[in-house]
């Protein structure tokens, strides 16, 4: 998944419900294994975008004609 | 531009002349281009017909008067009636009104601005009124903000003093990209670029997060194109979620009540847009640190309880074989009792037996000694018995020939029988000339019955 591909919210929510799952009481230790990779993999991820990123700017050239 | 145009009349009146009608086209051709704004006060005097209405503008300093002419749906998105005394703004062209009645100078309406904070917010009311009764600015109309956005139409002025500057300067570094549309925010022609600049992205880039629609702060006059009827129903059709910010904290304008979410100054738009990015931003480190805390616990109370797990089955294992070896080695006890038992039995059995074959043993070498003994005196005594025998015999032998009946019949005695061969011992048994046999020691007679003697 090239980093523009690469959806932050989808991520960031994914990454929320892990986050509440790992709050149950009853975890089964090898979904615990595939859901912390999986979210370590999105937080680096996320964090890559939010470090990397740079606002742009672009002013639309059209302009209204009466 | 001015000059050209007289200079273009001056040829063309000394070539051409004109019939009345045709002159009016051409001051028309003229006069129609020059679009303005004036600003005067309404005559007391309005004509008010079926689609259009005329009324007087007048100036407030020398009372000269512009006639009007507007199409009545102009005056009807003002919020309110036209009257007189109204101060406004009017934008529109001049034309010359072609009648057989005598043709006039007048100004055709294409917008009319009202000013004066009382009457704009009476139409500010009125035009609120309507537009909640239709539902605009009902929440289930809006629509919502995108958590995270990314692509952002900016509608907003570049000559506004704070707004621009103010909403990216406070637009956090989170990756947003900005699509500028430079639009009036002020003024006669601010309403339609506005409407404009959001049918543009609806059109065109309908992909973007948002649209955000901001301008500075201002007198109530100055925010008038937030409050037209116009841009309000633009926001309502937009499909791009919009946020709209204008002016100050306090001022709450039509397009405010509209747009899917309020923000009350461009800063605040901005700070909408960037809250989220930057909470994610902390909390992301936050959930990092408490998933691996969490794993990690995880991890290790599934080691203690794997190690108690491990314990307690060893030890439940090893209860079970000290089990097993216990009932095993009392089986062994009990196997080797029975044993012990049946070999003590064995053994009884053994001896008894013994002492019985001893006991008959003793008896049969007891009979043994005892037979010798008789044989002994057996053959003592054999002779002897030898002689008792003899006699004995030969007395027996004499008893028996005497009492033979042969021996009977030699003495002269006879035997009688019937002609069955029965021997007759009474007389009575026989019959008067029945035959008899009568046996002799030798020979037989047979004869008749003559008379029988009881």
């Amino acid at each position: 998944m090239g980093s523009k591909d690469f959806n932050f919210a989808e991520a960031y929510k994914e990454i929320e419900e892990i986050n509440e799952w790992f709050t149950k009481e009853d975890i089964d230790l090898d979904e615990a294994l595939k859901k912390y990779e999986r979210a370590m993999e999105l937080i680096q991820k996320c964090k890559k975008r939010l470090e990397e990123a740079e606002n742009k700017f672009e002013e639309i050239k059209k302009k209204y004609s009466k | 531009m001015k000059t050209e145009g007289i200079t273009e009349v001056d040829l063309l009146a000394e070539e051409k002349v004109f019939s009345v009608s045709e002159f009016l086209d051409f001051i028309n051709k003229i006069l129609l281009p020059k679009e303005a704004v004036v600003q005067g006060e309404i005559g007391e005097k309005i004509d008010k017909r079926e689609k259009y209405s005329t009324f007087n503008l007048i100036d407030k300093k020398d009372r000269s008067v512009l006639k009007c002419f507007v199409w009545n749906d102009r005056i009807d998105t003002l919020g309110i009636e036209l009257e007189g005394g109204l101060e406004v703004k009017v934008f529109g062209n001049p034309r010359i009104f072609k009648s057989p009645y005598g043709s006039e100078f007048e100004f055709e309406v294409k917008a009319i601005w009202l000013l004066g904070e009382g009457v704009l917010k009476q139409a500010f009311e009125t035009l609120k009124k309507k537009l909640q009764k239709e539902g605009l600015f009902d929440e289930r109309f809006k629509k919502p903000i995108p958590r995270f956005c990314q692509k952002i139409g900016l509608i907003t002025s570049r000559y506004g003093k704070g707004a621009k500057p103010d909403f990216e300067k406070h637009l956090g570094n989170f990756g947003f990209k900005v699509f500028f549309f430079d639009a009036r925010v002020e003024g006669i022609f601010a309403i339609s670029e506005l409407v404009f600049a959001i049918r543009y992205f609806n059109e065109n880039m309908p992909d973007l997060d948002v649209l955000v629609l901001i301008r500075g702060g201002g007198d109530w006059e100055s925010l008038q194109a937030f409050n037209s009827e116009e841009l309000a129903r633009a926001i309502f059709a937009s499909k791009i979620p919009v946020i709209c910010g204008v002016g100050h904290e306090s001022d709450l304008t039509i397009a405010d009540l509209v747009a899917d979410r309020r923000a009350s100054t461009p800063t605040d738009a901005a700070k909408i847009l960037t809250k989220n990015w930057e909470r994610a931003q902390e909390e992301i480190k936050k959930i990092e640190k408490n998933l691996n805390f969490c794993f990690k616990t995880h991890s290790k109370n599934a080691k203690k309880e794997l190690a108690l797990l491990e314990e307690n089955l060893t030890r439940k294992v090893s209860d079970e074989i000290l089990n097993k070896i216990e009932e095993l080695k009392n089986f062994f006890r009990k196997i080797n009792f029975s044993y012990q038992r049946f070999i003590e039995k064995f053994r009884t059995l053994e001896n008894n037996f013994k002492m019985n074959f001893q006991k008959i043993n003793a008896i049969l070498e007891r009979r043994k000694i005892e037979l010798k003994k008789l044989r002994f005196i057996l053959e003592k005594n054999l002779s002897f018995w030898k002689e008792r025998v003899k006699e004995k015999i030969f007395e027996e032998e004499r008893k028996l020939l005497l009492s033979s009946p042969r021996f009977r019949l030699k003495q002269g005695y006879t035997i009688t029988l019937n002609k069955e061969g029965r021997v007759i011992k009474n007389a009575g048994d026989l019959k008067v000339s029945e035959e008899i046999i009568t046996k002799f020691f030798k020979g037989q007679t047979i004869s008749k019955v003559k008379k029988i003697e009881k």
